[in-house]
């Protein structure tokens, strides 16, 4: 059974539709990447899985999540395991600004002070900081962005649920911390970590160095779902080969001057 | 000859940075973010008092000052933001927003074929006579990029200072644009300093690479060097971190 | 720098004015100081020279200052002109009063304001957050201090005799001037946090925080110590504003606090008495204003530094019936100034506390005038009056707005003055007239406007197609003119037409109090403090102007919801991390 099962996703407002059928599965501990330019409506499958959608859409078919029908159910009223963690582009609005992030990583653990003491500096230190005592000390806004962004991926990590949702989480980051995030992700998804991984990103580059699976959506619709190296290999999709050629071009830059004599 | 050079440049966290751009060159400064490359852009740009060190443009030391007194400069030098869409006026139409330089910065004989100059800029990167006359707002990614690259231009300065030009764009149209600047820079002979972390667009765009870390200037070479054989720790980072298709 | 300097010139310059009252004021204060020691002395010119060589006038007003800081720093404020008593011991007891008052009434503030902020908080925990609609809050924050405590004493203790109606003898007598000080505070106070909690609720970190489930308490402290120190400062104002509301209310229950006390004075030119009631109810309006600013450092700590401070800004959406209520409320005014216009309101000619009937449809009061035609010519004068005040408090606004750090202590005392304070002050200055009124209104509601121009300049400037100009060869000030202020003006000209109702209010709260223009003049405020006396005897006296003026009220508060939200203090507020991108320009 897919950890995530979304079926004939539709979204609409008031004058027109968003969202035309979106199917899209992520079966337990795969990594399945989500491709689209803006306005393809990768932000709202995201949002209707997380719960977060807008009062305002109009949202039908369904989306189930570790078996559970949660299309419509804010996360604060869905079961633990259909709480997806997630990180996010913004990683200064995904934290609370007024409190070190060192109590905020210890919300979801109970026990004793010290005991939960010990269990953040040992995460924060499993995910490559030096001096996890500074950084639990910190505010959000003492920290740079890709710090930042290693400390949602930790308060990611502590929820219970075994899908981690990333939006868009390396695109405001530059390429070397954007290239220390994405292997985190790779260490802590995927086959024998027990958690699978969903990542939205505009970056075919990104994906391809993460993810098992490639969705790209376009106009609404899923226009490709097939393994990475299948996609890239053979693309079946217009949108899709514009994205390969696009990325190439740009490389081929890198190369040529690089080769040049 | 040197267009502009900065000499011991230490501000904030820049310390004791050396540069120089010399007519029609192409220089390109790579760093992550915190490295300092925004505050030595602001220090080039006269926007801001070096607390060490100069700023020289031609041989003339260059300060922070009133637009009367660094008119000279701004003509030699002009600048094409980060996210070059947000920069322009929303009320304002097209050709007033390239006219603006002209104005404030151009000869009184300038003033007089400001339509003509006008007209020129926005044909060398190719905006249709049709969007000329419309607002900010009207415009896509693409073209707004291009009437912010045209409102440099259009007083031929001899060296344009970009900040991550590219860097907000999807794929497909940063490859676009890259291309265009580089055919704008071929044609007038202007010298670029471009700075970035993606590698991906100096090598695009620049002859030669400064790697800025920690507020200093690790590394100073032709770029097709630094991508074959980085050498400062830095500089590897930065090569190896640049995410490509298998 | 400039702004530490602006702040202390302007205590300075506040302080300097209270100190030349006596030398300010246009009537010879030796006239009233006679006629208080003795009624029948003859008001001869060696009489008058004498006590204008005891009072020290004829030094000037350099060497009166001088004295009058160096008496009061020894805690002497002098005798009374009227009873001849020192001011101090009588000051400091009323001042104990007004404490106290101000006091039961932060507990009315308190529930009423955890009673509004409950649904809000709830709605976030249960992962919906929603504005809730605000009526009941509106409903209270609507009615002014002088009005409401009209209305409680009628209906409660006229009425239903259930509580004391006037004095202070036991917590029954502070009963209801609390609730009369406590309601409309609360209501706004309460109205402000449950915004802020329902804003900051929809905020990226209570998804990140649900996601990894945090208990609800944590979240629920997490929600308040997001939402509550951004409007602490505006919380300040409220709790200041008290103060002015403790003048009205005192006045309406004869509650001898310090309020009281200083109309008195204003009224009898007893100047002694009005510079210690003035300068205690001045520091008292300080210490509140600097004790909400010390809670919100101590709140944030580290924070308050650290710039991740946002004002949850506003995401109101202004829907239809938002505009139903203050449509209504104009539509039932313009029908009393019309229905008004057609009488005289000056003519003695009906009889005295006539009810209402056909021609005469709101009655007639106590020197038999028809109260419809008091009513609507009230309205009319008060209107041009109020909108002269605003296109006034505009211009000023405006430009104090566009330099933001010179203006900054001016802007934070007048924001943070109740009217009613100017109205003493202008009063003391110039004696009591509709001229004095608009002078003392205008005195205070320029600053809101200044603060407006000021958070949108700080915006405009932010902006990276302003940020960008000084490398095109644009300067400073020719930015300034030419591209920040054309954004600025039209959307601080709204706002100074949606406080109209607002600054009639204000107009009206000082007539009543009799700060305002002068019997027989139709003004509202004095039309309801004259049918006071009369309330049991002839109900709609009172009941006319009362209700008019809730008409007005509501007019003010529906029409201030559609204003945009006044960011006060911009340049503390820093913005959200993901605005300050790198950006060499600016």
């Amino acid at each position: 059974m897919p950890l995530l099962d979304v079926r004939g996703l539709r979204v609409d407002s008031a004058s027109r539709g968003l969202l035309q059928g979106v199917d899209l599965t992520v079966e337990p501990e795969r990594r399945v990447g989500v491709l689209g330019a803006s306005g393809s409506g990768k932000s709202l499958t995201v949002a209707a899985v997380l719960g977060l959608l807008p009062p305002a859409l109009r949202a039908t078919g369904s989306v189930r999540l570790a078996g559970a029908e949660v299309l419509g159910v804010p996360a604060a009223r869905r079961p633990p395991g259909a709480r997806p963690g997630v990180v996010r582009q913004d990683s200064a609005g995904a934290l609370h600004p007024l409190l070190p992030v060192g109590r905020q990583l210890a919300l979801p653990l109970g026990g004793s002070r010290a005991f939960a003491r010990a269990r953040v500096l040992e995460t924060l230190e499993s995910l490559g900081f030096r001096d996890p005592g500074r950084i639990a000390g910190a505010l959000p806004s003492e920290l740079s962005g890709g710090m930042r962004q290693r400390v949602c991926l930790a308060l990611a990590l502590m929820t219970p649920s075994s899908l981690l949702v990333a939006d868009e989480p390396t695109t405001a980051l530059d390429v070397v911390t954007q290239a220390g995030v994405v292997s985190l992700l790779r260490d802590r998804t995927g086959p024998g970590t027990g958690r699978a991984l969903l990542f939205v990103t505009h970056d075919i580059a990104v994906v391809a160095a993460l993810c098992d699976e490639l969705v790209v959506l376009s106009d609404g619709r899923v226009v490709e779902h097939a393994p990475v190296e299948d996609v890239l290999a053979s693309p079946g999709h217009e949108r899709t080969r514009e994205l390969i050629t696009a990325a190439r071009t740009v490389e081929a830059h890198l190369y040529a001057t690089a080769e040049a004599p | 000859m040197t267009l502009l050079r900065c000499e011991g440049l230490s501000l904030r966290l820049l310390r004791d940075v050396d540069l120089a751009v010399s007519d029609g060159e192409r220089l390109g400064v790579v760093g992550e973010s915190g490295a300092g490359k925004t505050t030595l852009l602001r220090a080039l740009l006269a926007l801001e008092q070096p607390d060490a060190g100069t700023v020289t443009c031609r041989g003339r030391q260059v300060r922070p000052g009133s637009p009367r007194r660094l008119g000279w400069f701004r003509r030699l030098v002009q600048y094409v933001p980060q996210d070059p869409a947000s920069t322009l006026d929303p009320r304002r139409s097209v050709r007033e927003l390239v006219a603006l330089p002209v104005q404030r910065l151009g000869t009184p004989d300038e003033g007089r074929r400001m339509r003509g100059l006008v007209d020129e800029a926005l044909d060398a990167v190719d905006l249709p006579g049709s969007l000329r006359d419309a607002r900010a707002p009207q415009l896509s990614g693409g073209q707004a990029q291009r009437v912010a690259l045209a409102r440099a231009l259009v007083l031929r300065p001899a060296l344009l200072l970009a900040d991550e030009p590219v860097s907000g764009l999807d794929l497909p149209l940063r490859a676009q644009v890259l291309a265009s600047l580089r055919a704008a820079f071929e044609r007038q002979g202007t010298s670029l300093l471009l700075v970035s972390h993606d590698l991906a667009a100096v090598a695009a765009l620049c002859h030669r690479t400064v790697v800025l870390a920690d507020g200093r200037a690790v590394e100073d070479v032709p770029t097709r060097q630094l991508l074959r054989a980085p050498q400062h720790p830095s500089s590897r980072a930065l090569v190896t971190a640049v995410p490509t298709l298998p | 720098m400039v702004r530490l300097l602006s702040r202390v010139l302007t205590v300075v310059a506040v302080v300097a004015v209270v100190g030349l009252l006596p030398w300010l004021s246009g009537r010879d204060p030796a006239l009233t100081v006679l006629r208080g020691r003795s009624a029948d002395q003859e008001a001869t010119p060696e009489a008058l020279a004498a006590v204008r060589e005891q009072l020290g006038l004829a030094d000037g007003p350099l060497a009166l200052l001088g004295r009058w800081a160096s008496d009061v720093l020894r805690g002497d404020f002098g005798t009374s002109w009227v009873s001849g008593a020192q001011v101090l011991p009588g000051a400091l007891s009323a001042l104990g009063v007004s404490v106290t008052l101000m006091a039961f009434s932060f507990v009315v503030v308190l529930a009423v304001a955890a009673l509004l902020v409950a649904p809000s908080l709830l709605g976030v925990l249960r992962g919906s957050p929603r504005r809730t609609s605000g009526a009941v809050a509106a409903a209270l924050t609507a009615l002014p201090e002088f009005l409401l405590a009209t209305a409680l004493l009628v209906v409660v203790s006229v009425w239903l005799g259930l509580l004391p109606p006037y004095g202070w003898d036991g917590p029954s007598s502070a009963v209801l001037p609390a609730l009369a000080m406590g309601l409309p505070a609360g209501g706004l106070v309460g109205r402000l946090i449950a915004d802020a909690v329902a804003t900051s609720g929809a905020e990226t970190w209570v998804s990140t925080w649900t996601a990894a489930g945090a208990p609800r308490a944590a979240l629920t402290r997490g929600l308040l110590l997001r939402a509550v120190p951004p409007v602490l400062p505006q919380i300040g104002l409220v709790a200041v504003g008290l103060v002015g509301g403790a003048v009205a209310v005192e006045r309406v229950f004869a509650i001898p606090g310090l309020g009281r006390t200083t109309l008195g004075a204003a009224q009898t030119q007893d100047l002694p008495v009005l510079q210690a009631g003035m300068l205690l109810l001045i520091a008292l309006g300080a210490l509140l204003g600097v004790a909400t600013d010390v809670t919100r450092r101590a709140v944030l700590g580290r924070a308050a530094r650290a710039g991740g401070l946002v004002i949850p800004s506003s995401g109101h959406v202004v829907r239809r019936r938002d505009r139903l209520v203050p449509l209504t409320a104009l539509l039932l005014l313009a029908v009393l100034v019309l229905g008004g216009l057609a009488g005289d309101p000056y003519a003695a000619d009906r009889g005295r506390l006539a009810g209402p009937s056909g021609d005469l449809l709101l009655g007639a009061d106590a020197s038999g005038r028809d109260l419809l035609a008091r009513l609507g010519q009230g309205a009319a004068t008060t209107i041009a009056t109020a909108l002269a005040v605003c296109l006034a408090a505009y211009a000023v606004g405006l430009l104090a707005g566009l330099l933001p750090n010179a203006t900054a202590g001016p802007v934070e005392v007048a924001n943070a003055a109740p009217p009613v304070i100017a109205g003493l002050f202008v009063a003391a200055v110039v004696g009591p007239s509709s001229t004095g009124a608009a002078v003392a209104v205008l005195l205070v509601s320029w600053a809101p406007l200044a603060s407006h121009t000021a958070a949108l300049v700080a915006e405009a400037v932010a902006q990276p197609h302003v940020r960008v100009l000084p490398v095109l060869g644009v300067g400073r000030t020719r930015a300034l003119l030419t591209h920040v202020l054309p954004m600025v003006a039209g959307p601080v000209l709204r706002n100074a037409f949606l406080r109209l109702p607002g600054v009639a209010l204000a107009l009206a709260g000082l007539g009543f109090l009799g700060l305002g223009p002068q019997p027989p003049t139709p003004d509202w405020g004095l039309v309801l403090a004259e049918g006071m006396p009369y309330v049991e005897r002839a109900p709609w006296v009172v009941l006319a102007p009362a209700l008019s003026l809730v008409a007005l009220s509501v007019l003010a508060v529906s029409a201030s919801a559609l204003a945009p939200s006044v960011r006060r203090r911009p340049g503390r507020s820093a913005r959200p991390a993901t605005a300050q991108r790198a950006e060499p320009v600016g």
